[in-house]
């Protein structure tokens, strides 16, 4: 028993594990009456060896079993506690048969002959599956799902279905097929996934409650419906082709939009170049008549004169600005030639030029009148 | 002294191992028989603790809860001889152990097995009655239900069970078939984007022949306008130039005339051949004027 004595720890049976001397002394008493109460139990036939500190009474075993009573039934009730936290309930068995749900805090069972489940309820699980399937109007399709669930009866959960969860995944499986099933391709990749959704809830529901496995499904999701790898070039086509269809449509109205203005305009236009046209007529006309008028009562007046004077003034214009070729046709003789095609291009010529040659091209000839068309004919063959 | 509390000690072990043997829990999930020397003596034990006799007594426990027997998938044929490959389970639970003991020696696998194989005629028979549109659609109800309904007829008797529920999981077509699917699939969404595409070059046409018509009119209408406007004009002209012409033609004659002999002969390149006997050329030769 020297290992009790301070300063001893070398000699410590438990090796160094225990340190300097730290441990609490009391223990260790307790530790050594329980080793003497030992040797006493086993005929105390090591008690010799136990020196000064052995103080069991001898020959007497029975507070020794009533102390070893007492530990054990400490540890049997100390075992019977446990807790459940405030998302779980406990489904208690015992003898194997229903005894009660625990709620949240903490409980007592007797241990061994009670059977304790606790089992989250609070929690809400997730069930994703994502799969291609067949859809009403036997395409393929595939459909990303997601059931939220969580335990409502703990009892049947525990106690009706074995491997509840997996009767989730299966009744989810089924009750989506089902109704994608029963839906055709268009309405699933669109807007019937709501409908499909509230359809499979309602689904899973009733199996898992058929089942009694205690489940409440909370939500179904469906995310967006895809058609599968292989087609979906093909289905990309047909958005493309909406927007096609739109653009074809646009533009055919930008064109519109381009046409129609410009041809009112172009209306607007004509109708006011006929305003134009009959203002301008009729004022050009109310001008003239005007003028003729005025003129005519100045002639009215002197007719000879103003006749005489309005003709050689008109003729001495028209004389002024054109080229002139005067033949005497009476006194000349037959033949008469004009350069006509000469007369013309020099025409083209600087002023004086011409105006000399002009003047010296004034010959007698007779028949001039003959000789100008085949001149011209002349000029045209050539 | 010590001798006898050895002995004692040795007592009260055997008397705890016989205590421990002759009882037995059952659980609120499970369901027990009791065999004496191998007979069944007592059927469906309820739950919780039971004494029997040690040694003679075996007590064999199954699981009594909801079990699921997930089949493989398999292939059937439908009434248009279709193959798919369908994924199915079944869900069960023991109905008589004493029927469930004698037929399948309480293992859960022999029973399971034996109820796929039934179950797995009874879809083939189902399926071979049905299109494959009925199998896939909505009537999936219905053929779980019937078949349901007759395999409890017969598995009570038969293996001591009772069928809660039989579920298709997936109904699938076979690789090459998919391939066709695909392909119509495909077939189908060019149709639509073809129709779109075509309906957008439809709308667009008539879009643009209203326009062109509208142009048409607009330009037709405003032309009649504007003809009618000009007619308008040149009628009140011509009044107009009546009203002073009128009042001395022959003046008129000579006037307008005039003015037309300047109009026509303007230009530089004009070419008058004249006569110089002509009466504006009358003082030309003569200063008197006479001829």
């Amino acid at each position: 028993m020297a290992w009790n004595e301070p300063g001893g720890n070398d000699k410590d049976p438990w090796g160094g594990g225990r340190g300097k001397n730290d441990g609490p002394p009391d223990l260790d008493e307790a530790f050594k009456k329980l080793q003497d109460k030992l040797n006493g139990l086993f005929g105390g036939r090591s008690g010799g060896k136990g020196g000064g500190s052995g103080s069991a009474p001898r020959g007497n075993p029975w507070p020794l079993f009533s102390i070893i009573a007492v530990v054990a039934v400490v540890i049997y009730l100390a075992a019977g506690f446990y807790t459940v936290d405030a998302k779980e309930r406990a489904v208690v068995l015992q003898f194997g048969a229903f005894k009660e749900i625990k709620e949240e805090g903490l409980s007592w069972n007797a241990p061994l002959v009670t059977q304790v489940f606790k089992v989250n309820v609070t929690e809400e699980s997730q069930y994703p599956s994502r799969a291609l399937m067949l859809t009403l109007d036997e395409s393929i399709v595939e459909l990303p799902i997601t059931v939220q669930y969580n335990v409502q009866d703990v009892r049947d959960y525990v106690l009706n279905v074995r491997d509840p969860e997996i009767s989730l995944r299966h009744a989810a499986d089924s009750a989506l097929r089902h109704v994608v099933g029963s839906t055709a391709l268009n309405q699933v990749l669109s807007e019937g996934r709501q409908k499909i959704a509230e359809e499979v809830k309602l689904r899973i529901q009733a199996y898992l409650d058929d089942y009694g496995t205690g489940i409440l499904v909370r939500d179904v999701n469906i995310q967006e419906g895809r058609p599968p790898e292989e087609v979906r070039a093909a289905f990309d086509d047909v958005i493309k082709a909406k927007e096609d269809e739109e653009r074809l449509k646009n533009q055919a109205q930008a064109y519109s939009n381009e046409v129609i203005p410009q041809a009112r305009g172009r209306a607007q236009r004509m109708l006011e170049e006929s305003e134009a046209y009959r203002a301008e007529v009729i004022a050009r006309a109310e001008g003239e008549s005007d003028r003729f008028e005025r003129l005519m009562a100045e002639y009215h007046l002197q007719p000879a004169v103003t006749r005489e004077r309005l003709y050689i003034e008109t003729m001495e214009r028209v004389m002024g600005n054109a080229s002139k070729v005067m033949v005497d046709v009476q006194g000349g003789n037959n033949m008469l030639y004009l350069p006509l095609d000469r007369l013309v291009q020099s025409e083209n010529r600087p002023a004086q030029q011409s105006y000399q040659q002009s003047q010296s091209v004034v010959r007698e000839a007779p028949r001039a009148l003959e000789q100008t068309p085949t001149t011209s004919i002349r000029r045209e063959i050539r | 002294m010590s001798n006898r509390g050895f002995f004692g000690v040795i007592v009260a072990a055997i008397i705890l191992m016989v205590i421990s043997s002759s009882i037995y829990v059952v659980t609120e999930y499970e369901r027990a028989v009791v065999l004496r020397f191998g007979r069944l003596v007592q059927m469906d034990v309820e739950p919780g603790l039971h004494f029997k006799l040690p040694v003679a007594d075996k007590v064999r426990k199954f699981d009594g809860r909801l079990l699921t027997a997930d089949m493989r998938p398999e292939s059937f044929f439908t009434v248009e001889n279709k193959r798919l490959i369908v994924d199915s389970f079944i869900k069960w639970r023991i109905k008589n152990v004493e029927n469930y003991y004698k037929a399948t020696g309480g293992d859960e696998r022999v029973a399971a097995e034996r109820l796929a194989s039934r179950v797995a005629d009874g879809l083939r028979n189902h399926f071979g009655r049905r299109t494959m549109h009925e199998v896939v659609s909505g009537r999936r109800d219905e053929l779980m239900e019937e078949l349901t309904h007759s395999l409890n007829l017969v598995t009570e008797d038969l293996l001591g069970l009772e069928v809660v529920d039989i579920r298709v999981k997936r109904i699938d077509l076979p690789t090459d078939v998919s391939d066709s699917v695909y392909a119509r699939m495909a077939a189908d969404r060019e149709k639509e984007a073809r129709e779109y595409r075509s309906k957008g070059q439809e709308q667009a046409e008539v879009i643009r022949a209203d326009a062109d018509r509208q142009r048409a009119v607009l330009e037709a209408n405003a032309y009649r306008d504007a003809e009618r406007i000009r007619g308008d004009g040149d009628a009140k002209a011509a009044a107009i130039f009546a009203a002073a012409y009128s009042q001395d033609p022959e003046f008129y004659a000579f006037v307008r005339s005039l003015t037309a002999y300047s109009n026509t002969f303007k230009g530089r390149e004009d070419l008058l051949v004249v006569d110089p006997d002509s009466d504006f050329f009358r003082y030309l030769k003569d200063a008197s004027g006479k001829k």
